[in-house]
């Protein structure tokens, strides 16, 4: 199997997001804020007439969040009906997977493991297969 | 319920008519082909399958003799011919027309059926066929036009029909939505470019029409109750059975539009309900016998739509909530201590049902299960807007009422803002807005909360900022907010203090992520005529979030006291103090109001006195400016025991307090504040002032005074004289009272002891009897003897 992966780098680190869930990946200009809720969603932004929640992945997995948003790109996923832009370090163009995602001893690190379904090699390099629903729970970031 | 599903059956008719129409004409063309005799065979087939279900016997006979002769065609034991195919055509034209008289709710005429299932009849000569094909038209179109009852405009003005998946609704919807944003966009760059009367008028024009479509598509989404309703039955069957239990359903306004959305979420709130009522609330039989009542319990549905709201009412006639049962669970769950639950009222107690994790069921049953249950009821109806309530007598029943708004996806809002960003407020909650700046806007402290008096109503107030957890509430600069007062659905009132107020603006309301959803402030998004996203607020969680709300714990109580205060009215005195400020003093302290010359106040130091017809009193209230030169008006103050002169610069009016008194802590000698005449006003604490002022001598115990009981004059003359005077008038024989007062014209009278006798003479001449007596009109001579009386007792 070679699964299309979005190759991106979150905390600094390289993560790929299953590119099939991906509808697009778009430079977000403008971020509605939106007070009382977790500091991994940083508001929302609208896209075509509908709003996205974007999610500071870094945040999401408890890391720093990366601060400035200008510039930074985003991947727009749906889950369960609704739209999420996951603002992400940096992303790069899809890659195909080189191997099943696996399990690495010791496992990810805290933040990664809840969020991860595994290690997957690429043309780049190992990278960390982001499990998109952990993600925008941010059960990762709650927990920490 | 009928109604709906005949609806449907005559749509799916339809449908397939004009579907088939083609292949009936192609059939006539061809009779031996073999897939049109299929695709006819199929109509015949599911007409005369509905109809049976609906209980159309002559449409059923129709086709069945159809599907009958077709059939023979099928297997191969008859040839088809035009005979045939005409005869088969005149039976699915008059289906047709008996369809539209059903849809149309008229009574097809009577008569020519058999005719037209003869013609089916292979033995039936061309003749017949032929003339029974021809006259078939006509033949019909005589019945129509001779009976009077079905006339044909009434025929051809029937409602059409059509199904349509909710998918493509869904999608026009979400297109229009989308269109009233592009408008919205459109309007404000058209408002920034100025007039322009050649594009303006168009485009109001268009806009009108645009909400005209709206309405229409809104109307698409709407659905019948009976929808819901029609499911109900057969559950309601169901667990009955299983629990041994009879119900009977009735359903009251299944007309009641609901928005399709809203209709799936509360599907599930209201079969809970169902659950709950059949397994918790309904006896079985044996008991409901020996209680009198009838074998079956009832459960009855009612909706009705009031403005933009809906209310449904589920009542069953059981044996109601066990609330004593109810509070013991509750205590025992850890959620109320024994005593918060003794205070509690019966109808709070009912609201014990909402609280998580409480059964009543002795045993958990299948059914309703471990009381999973009303709160999770109550959360989803709030989730969509709604509120629930309950109502239960003892063995008379329960009803829970529901009230939901009309549809979830496109509300009119208005748009405020708070730190910069903007926000949405369902408009159906707004009562009022008001400028915190504005005359007749007062605020309060009580505790930690902020209050506001408006139109004679003190409500907490929020600022939006301290809500969202922007803004500290001690450093709302309220004056300058805009206050919005919002009116839950379970008429809770409370006031919304955000930075400004913009337009009046009917949102598309979009759901949010589930993590934005749990902070619990939000119920949706929107888009602003700029596109930019703005979140709607969810009033009612934040309500209940702050304690706003009524049925809450720990703030229902509150409530409940409140309202038996606000029963009772306070009358009170309102007078102008020395400063000029108003303030109020319960009538019942006040015992009389006096004017004295300026000279009769004594101020040295921290003593304060003055004195009133000859009666030193306690002086209070000149701390609060300078006195009067020369008259001053003192009200006398009387805690029964003793009197306290309090000095007012106007004495008002008289007032009723309806309202409730909010404790202050602020000023020693305040009560509180409360609301008169749309003003804040401090109320003397009458305990308070007692309590410091209270001479320690026997100062202003009133000495006693004897008078003679049987003279008329001296009850309603000298009395009250004496009285004023600072006298207590004793009735007791044998007090020794400090004065006694007799009059000359009774001398013989007999009298308890008393330490000094004024004697009062009835003429003005002093006569030879009569010496040392005062003249009994000589008012200021009586009070001299009266004053003497007191200081030589006192010294």
């Amino acid at each position: 199997m070679s699964e299309l992966l979005l190759m991106c780098i979150i905390g600094g680190h390289r993560a790929a997001i299953p590119a099939i869930r991906v509808q697009s990946v778009i430079e977000i200009e403008e971020i509605t804020p939106i007070p009382g809720v977790p500091s991994f969603i940083l508001g929302l932004t609208a896209l075509r007439s509908q709003a996205l929640t974007v999610i500071d992945c870094s945040a999401a997995l408890g890391f720093e969040s990366c601060g400035d948003i200008t510039e930074r790109r985003a991947a727009v996923v749906d889950v369960e009906g609704h739209l999420y832009a996951l603002l992400v370090d940096e992303a790069y163009d899809v890659g195909e997977a080189r191997s099943e995602p696996v399990d690495v001893p010791g496992g990810f690190g805290p933040g990664w493991q809840a969020a991860a379904r595994g290690m997957v090699e690429t043309d780049g390099g190992p990278a960390v297969l982001i499990d998109v629903e952990v993600l925008v729970k941010g059960r990762v970031a709650q927990a920490a | 319920m009928m109604d709906d599903l005949l609806a449907d059956f005559v749509a799916e008719t339809r449908e397939m008519l004009e579907a088939s129409g083609g292949e009936i004409v192609a059939w006539e063309a061809d009779p031996t082909d073999r897939t049109r005799l299929d695709t006819i065979f199929r109509f015949v087939h599911t007409v005369k399958g509905n109809c049976g279900f609906f209980d159309f016997p002559r449409l059923e006979k129709l086709s069945h003799a159809a599907e009958d002769a077709l059939a023979e065609c099928r297997a191969e034991r008859r040839e088809p011919d035009s005979t045939l195919v005409s005869a088969v055509l005149a039976i699915i034209d008059r289906i047709s027309e008996m369809t539209d008289a059903i849809g149309a709710g008229e009574e097809f005429p009577e008569g020519g059926d058999d005719a037209l299932i003869n013609a089916l009849q292979p033995k039936e000569t061309i003749d017949i066929v032929g003339e029974l094909a021809s006259a078939k038209t006509d033949h019909l179109t005589a019945e129509i036009s001779d009976d009077p009852s079905t006339p044909k405009t009434a025929r051809t003005s029937v409602q059409r029909s059509i199904r349509l998946s909710t998918e493509l609704l869904d999608e026009v919807m979400k297109g229009v939505s989308d269109m009233v944003l592009a408008r919205n966009d459109l309007a404000r760059r058209l408002r920034e470019a100025g007039d322009q009367p050649g594009i303006d008028g168009p485009f109001d024009r268009l806009s009108a029409i645009l909400t005209d479509v709206r309405a229409s598509i809104t109307r698409m989404r709407m659905q019948r109750l009976e929808h819901l309703f029609t499911t109900f039955p057969r559950l309601v069957r169901d667990l009955s059975t299983e629990l041994g239990k009879q119900v009977m359903v009735d359903f009251e306004g299944g007309e009641v539009e609901l928005d399709r959305e809203m209709v799936e979420m509360v599907r599930d709130p209201l079969t809970h309900i169902i659950r709950n009522a059949i397994d918790h609330g309904l006896e079985g039989p044996g008991e409901r016998l020996k209680t009198g009542k009838r074998e079956i319990g009832l459960l009855k549905f009612a909706a009705r739509q009031a403005g933009n709201q809906i209310t449904i009412v589920i009542t069953d006639d059981g044996r109601g909530i066990d609330t004593d049962r109810l509070a013991a669970k509750a205590v025992a769950a850890g959620i109320y201590s024994q005593s918060e639950v003794d205070e509690m009222s019966e109808r709070r107690r009912h609201y014990l049902i909402f609280e998580p994790g409480l059964s009543t069921a002795e045993q958990v049953s299948s059914v309703s299960g471990r009381g999973v249950g009303m709160d999770v009821v109550r959360a989803n109806i709030e989730r969509v807007g709604g509120s629930i309530a309950v109502s239960s007598k003892p063995d008379e029943g329960t009803s829970f009422f529901l009230r939901l708004p009309l549809t979830l996806s496109i509300i009119a809002a208005l748009t405020v803002s708070s730190g910069g960003q903007r926000y949405a407020i369902p408009r159906s909650y707004i009562e009022e807005i008001v400028f915190g700046s504005s005359d007749h806007v007062d605020f309060a402290d009580a505790g930690d909360r902020r209050l506001v008096t408006f139109r004679g109503k003190r409500v907490p107030c929020l600022s939006l900022g301290h809500i969202l957890g922007t803004e500290a509430n001690d450093e709302v600069d309220w004056k300058n907010t805009t206050l919005v007062l919002i009116r839950l659905a379970t008429d809770d009132v409370f006031a919304l203090a955000v930075d400004r107020v913009y337009d009046h603006e009917d949102v598309v309301v979009k759901p949010i992520a589930p993590a934005i959803m749990e902070t619990g402030l939000y119920a949706g998004t929107t888009l602003l005529d700029d596109g930019r996203p703005m979140m709607l607020l969810d009033l009612p969680n934040i309500a209940q979030t702050h304690r706003l709300v009524n049925e809450m714990r720990s703030t229902a109580r509150v409530a409940e006291q409140n309202q038996v205060e606000q029963r009772k009215t306070l009358p009170v005195m309102l007078f102008l103090g020395l400063d000029g400020r108003r303030r109020a003093v319960r009538l019942e302290l006040v015992r009389r109001i006096d004017t004295v010359s300026r000279d009769a106040l004594d101020i040295e130091g921290a003593r304060a006195q003055a004195v009133i017809d000859g009666s030193i009193f306690t002086l209070v209230g000149h701390e609060f400016g300078a006195l009067p030169e020369e008259k001053c008006r003192l009200l006398r103050l009387s805690d029964a025991e003793c009197e306290i002169a309090y000095i007012v610069r106007e004495v008002l009016d008289a007032a009723n307090i309806n309202g409730e008194i909010v404790p202050s802590n602020d000023e020693p000698l305040i009560e509180g504040t409360t609301l008169i005449d749309n003003g804040l006003v401090p109320v003397i604490d009458g305990h308070a002032l007692f309590a410091v002022h209270r001479p320690t001598d026997r100062g202003c115990q009133p000495l006693s005074c004897r008078l003679p009981t049987d003279s008329e004059w001296v009850r309603t003359i000298l009395e009250p004289l004496v009285e004023a005077a600072g006298y207590r008038i004793s009735t007791d024989e044998s007090e020794e009272t400090d004065v006694a007062i007799r009059l000359a014209e009774n001398a013989a009278e007999v009298f308890g002891p008393a330490r000094r006798v004024i004697h009062l003479r009835p003429e003005p001449e002093v006569g030879e009897n009569d010496l040392g007596s005062i003249y009994r009109y000589d008012r200021d001579a009586l009070l001299a003897a009266l004053k003497q009386a007191r200081t030589g007792t006192r010294a």
